[in-house]
C-alpha cells in the first residue's frame, strides 16, 4: 500500500522523527489554508513538481490561488483531492535518503546521497558515485559504524542527531512492514534535519498482523479521494495488450513463454493474464471475467501446468464460466499436471478439445483468431 | 549424486495437517520421497499418509534425523517455523509458501546466509531429482532420470521444459525452481554453482525472465568458472515496457532487464540460448 505524503508525515510525527508544521486542505475544507507556505498536491505518483503540483506562495490570495490552480490538476492520471500546506522552511542543504530492500541481495538498504531534492534516478544514472548505498543485517539491525559513514558521506556535522534520526527511520521500516521510507528531500535547517517530503509504501502481504494501520490509512485514502487505494491480495496478474488473443496461464513463466511463442507464430495475445500457481476454480472463473470482457479477441487460449495447481479445479472453473456464459469463441485449452486425467476428462466430456502441446495449442489458437478477422 | 536432494535426503514436512501440507505429503510419498516426520504444533501423536506427526522440529529431529524441510506453513507463521527448522540443524529449507511479510523473509535469509543453510524460495515449486527424490510440487511423469540439470525461477517454466526434455527423452538430474517473488533465497548463480560441481550433470540449463539481473550475473560466474555446456532460454521476449508480468521482477525499465541484455550477456559468456523449449532440446541434442 502507497502513502499519500501526508500520511507518510503522520507516522514519522508519532516516531520523533522532525517534519514541517502543516495542514491537510481539501476542494471542501480550505479553512486551514496558510501563508506564507508551500502548497503540495497530494498524490501517490512521483514528479508532482515539474508538473505544477507544488506550489510557494507568501500571502493568502497566492495561497488560495495556488489551491484553485493545484486541485483543478490531473497528475499522471492521478485527479488531486487534497492538498498539505507546509511552513516554509530555511533550507541549507537537501539530502537524499531512503531505505527499502534489494531483492536480488537478500538484504534490506539504505542509501543517503548529498544530491537530495531532484530525481533521484537520474542521479544514478549519471551520479552513481554521489549515492552511497549500504545493506543492513535485519538481525543486528543498523550499526553504528554504518550511521557513521552515512553521515560522513553526506558531510553532516551533527552525528548524534543524525544517528538518532536514523534510528527511528529503521524502527519505523521494521515495526510498520515497509518496503520502502524515502525522504526527498531530507533538509537541513538552523533547527537541524527535516523530512521536508515523504514517500512510503507498506508490504500488503502483512495486512493480517498491521490490520488496524492499513484500515485506518484505507479509510483516510477513500474519505479524501472518494475511491479505494490500490488492492493487495488478488493473485491475477492482468495486463492488458494490443492483439486479438485471449492468454490466460496458471504461471508467470509459461505465461511469457507462451506470449513470445504467439509472436513467433504471427498472432498477438490480447493481454497478458496470470493466475498464480496455487488457484482455484473461483480465480480460473474470475480471471475468464477478467479477459473476456476485452471483445476484440478472437479466440482464448488457456495454458495450465499444474504442480500445486489441480487441473480437476481448473476445468471445473472454466467450465461454470461457460455454462453460465455461452459463446462461440474458439477456446484451446492446455491442461497437464496435477490431476490432469480427471481434468482433461471433465473438459473432454463437456466437449472442449485439450492440448497436452504447447506450441500446438498456440498455434490452433494464432489460427483460430486469424481466422475469426 | 544430482544436487540438493537426493536418496539419502530426509525430509520433514513443515504445517503437515494442513490442506496443501496432507495433499503434497501424500504425492512426495508417491514419488517415493522418504518423508520421515510432519510437524504442526499442537498435533503430536497424529499421522498424516502414515507419517508421524509432532509439536516441534526438535522432537521430530530427536527420533527421526531428518535433514531437509518443506514448509507448507501459513505465510504468518512461515518465519517462526523456518526459524525452528533452521536452528534445529536442517541444511535444506523449501518455502513454498507465497506472501510472507517481506521483513520476515528478509529475516529467514539473513539467519540461513550466516548459517550455510539452503534455503530455497519463498513462493517456489521446490526441487526434483527425478527417480530420487522430490521436494516440491513437480508433476512426476514430466520428469526422468538423466544428466541435464535445470535451474528456473519459475515452477511452471520448470515443468513445461522438464516435460519438453522429458517428451524428447532427454532426462535430468535436478530440477529446481527458485520462486518468484521479489526476495529469494538461492538464485541462478547458486544453482549453476552446484550444477557445474555435480558429477551427475553434463548440461546445465538456465531459465530466466526479463527483469532483475541475476540472469546476468549467473552469466558472469559462467563465464569465469563453468567448463560444462550451458543452454538458456530467456522469457518475455515479447513482454511490453513498464508493465509487471506476474512475477516481481519481471518487468522492464528503461534498457535495465530486457530479454535482448540478458541474452546478450549469456552469448557473450558462451551459453547456446534457445528461443522456445524445443530449441532446448535441438541444442542439447547437438552437444550431446
Amino acid at each position: 500500500m502507497k502513502l499519500y505524503e501526508f500520511q507518510g508525515k503522520a507516522l514519522f510525527e508519532e516516531a520523533g522523527i522532525p517534519i514541517p508544521r502543516g495542514a491537510l486542505v481539501t476542494a471542501d475544507s480550505r479553512k486551514d489554508l496558510f501563508a506564507p507556505s508551500a502548497v503540495k498536491a497530494q498524490v501517490l505518483s512521483g514528479g508532482r513538481g515539474k508538473a505544477g503540483g507544488v506550489l510557494l506562495v507568501s500571502n493568502m490570495e497566492e495561497a488560495e490561488k495556488a489551491a484553485d490552480s493545484i486541485l483543478s490538476l490531473e497528475l499522471k492520471g492521478e485527479k488531486v483531492s487534497a492538498l498539505l500546506v507546509e511552513e516554509k522552511m530555511d533550507i541549507r542543504r537537501e539530502y537524499y535518503l531512503a531505505v527499502t530492500f534489494d531483492g536480488e541481495a537478500r538484504t534490506p538498504l539504505f542509501m543517503v546521497s548529498p544530491s537530495g531534492g531532484m530525481d533521484i534516478e537520474a542521479v544514478a544514472d549519471r551520479e552513481p558515485e554521489k549515492i552511497l548505498k549500504l545493506p543492513v543485517d535485519p538481525l543486528w539491525g543498523i550499526t553504528d559504524y554504518k550511521i557513521r559513514a552515512m553521515a560522513d558521506f553526506l558531510g553532516y556535522e551533527d552525528k548524534k542527531e543524525f544517528a538518532a534520526f536514523v534510528r527511528r527511520i529503521w524502527k519505523l521500516f521494521r515495526e510498520k512492514d515497509a518496503v520502502l521510507v524515502e525522504i526527498n528531500p531530507l533538509v537541513v535547517t538552523d533547527k537541524g534535519l527535516v523530512a521536508l517530503d515523504s514517500k512510503i509504501e507498506l508490504d500488503d502481504d502483512a495486512l493480517p498482523r498491521q490490520k488496524a494501520l492499513f484500515e485506518t490509512l484505507g479509510a483516510e485514502q477513500l474519505r479524501i479521494t472518494g475511491q479505494e487505494g490500490e488492492k493487495g491480495g488478488g493473485t491475477i496478474t492482468y495486463v492488458p495488450l494490443e492483439g486479438n488473443v485471449g492468454l490466460i496461464s496458471d504461471g508467470a513463466g509459461t505465461g511469457m513463454l507462451t506470449l513470445d511463442l504467439i509472436r513467433d507464430m504471427g498472432g498477438e495475445a490480447a493481454d497478458f493474464c496470470e493466475m498464480g500457481g496455487l488457484t482455484s476454480p473461483e480465480v480460473m472463473y474470475s480471471a475468464l471475467e477478467q479477459v473476456l470482457e476485452d471483445k476484440r479477441i478472437k479466440s482464448l487460449l488457456v495454458v495450465l501446468i499444474g504442480g500445486f495447481n489441480r487441473m480437476d479445479e481448473m476445468a471445473e472453473g472454466i467450465l461454470k464460466y461457460f455454462s453460465d456464459h455461452k459463446s462461440d469463441l474458439p477456446v484451446v485449452v492446455r491442461l497437464c499436471g496435477t490431476m490432469e486425467e480427471e481434468g482433461s476428462r471433465m473438459m473432454t466430456e463437456a466437449g472442449y478439445p485439450v492440448y497436452d502441446d504447447l506450441r500446438t495449442a498456440v498455434s490452433d489458437a494464432v489460427r483460430f483468431a486469424a481466422e475469426g478477422e | 549424486m544430482a544436487i540438493l536432494v537426493n536418496e539419502n535426503t530426509r525430509v520433514i514436512v513443515q504445517g503437515i495437517t494442513g490442506k496443501s501440507g496432507i495433499l503434497q505429503t501424500k504425492s512426495l510419498l508417491e514419488y517415493g520421497t522418504s518423508v520421515v516426520a510432519g510437524v504442526t504444533p499442537g498435533k503430536r501423536g497424529n499421522s498424516v499418509e502414515g507419517v508421524p506427526v509432532f509439536d516441534s522440529v526438535v522432537q521430530a529431529m530427536e527420533r527421526c534425523t531428518p535433514n531437509a524441510a518443506i514448509s507448507f506453513v501459513p505465510p504468518m507463521f512461515a518465519k517462526d517455523a523456518a526459524m525452528e527448522a533452521m536452528e534445529v540443524g536442517i541444511e535444506l529449507l523449501v518455502l513454498t509458501m507465497e506472501g510472507i511479510p517481506k521483513h520476515d523473509v528478509l529475516d529467514i535469509l539473513a539467519y540461513a546466509e550466516g548459517r550455510n543453510i539452503r534455503v530455497i524460495g519463498p513462493g517456489t515449486a521446490g526441487v526434483i531429482s527425478p527417480g530420487k527424490c522430490k521436494l516440491g510440487a513437480h508433476p512426476s511423469r514430466m520428469f526422468i532420470p538423466g544428466k541435464v540439470g535445470v535451474v528456473s525461477k519459475s515452477g511452471a517454466l520448470s515443468y513445461e521444459v522438464g516435460k519438453t526434455l522429458t517428451d524428447a527423452g532427454i532426462g535430468q538430474s535436478t530440477v529446481v525452481a527458485l520462486g518468484g517473488g521479489p526476495i529469494w533465497g538461492m538464485n541462478q548463480r547458486d544453482a549453476v554453482e552446484l550444477f557445474n560441481d555435480d558429477p551427475e550433470t553434463e548440461i546445465i540449463v538456465l531459465l530466466g525472465e526479463i527483469g532483475g539481473g541475476t540472469e546476468i550475473a549467473a552469466a558472469e560466474f559462467i563465464a569465469k568458472a563453468v567448463k560444462k555446456p550451458v543452454v538458456s532460454l530467456i522469457v518475455g521476449r515479447s513482454a511490453p515496457e513498464g508493465k509487471s508480468l506476474g512475477h516481481a521482477g519481471a518487468i522492464i525499465r528503461g534498457n535495465k532487464g530486457t530479454a535482448a541484455s540478458k541474452i546478450e550477456a549469456l552469448e557473450r559468456a558462451g551459453v547456446h540460448v534457445a528461443l522456445s523449449p524445443a530449441q532446448v532440446v535441438d541444442i542439447i541434442r547437438k552437444l550431446g
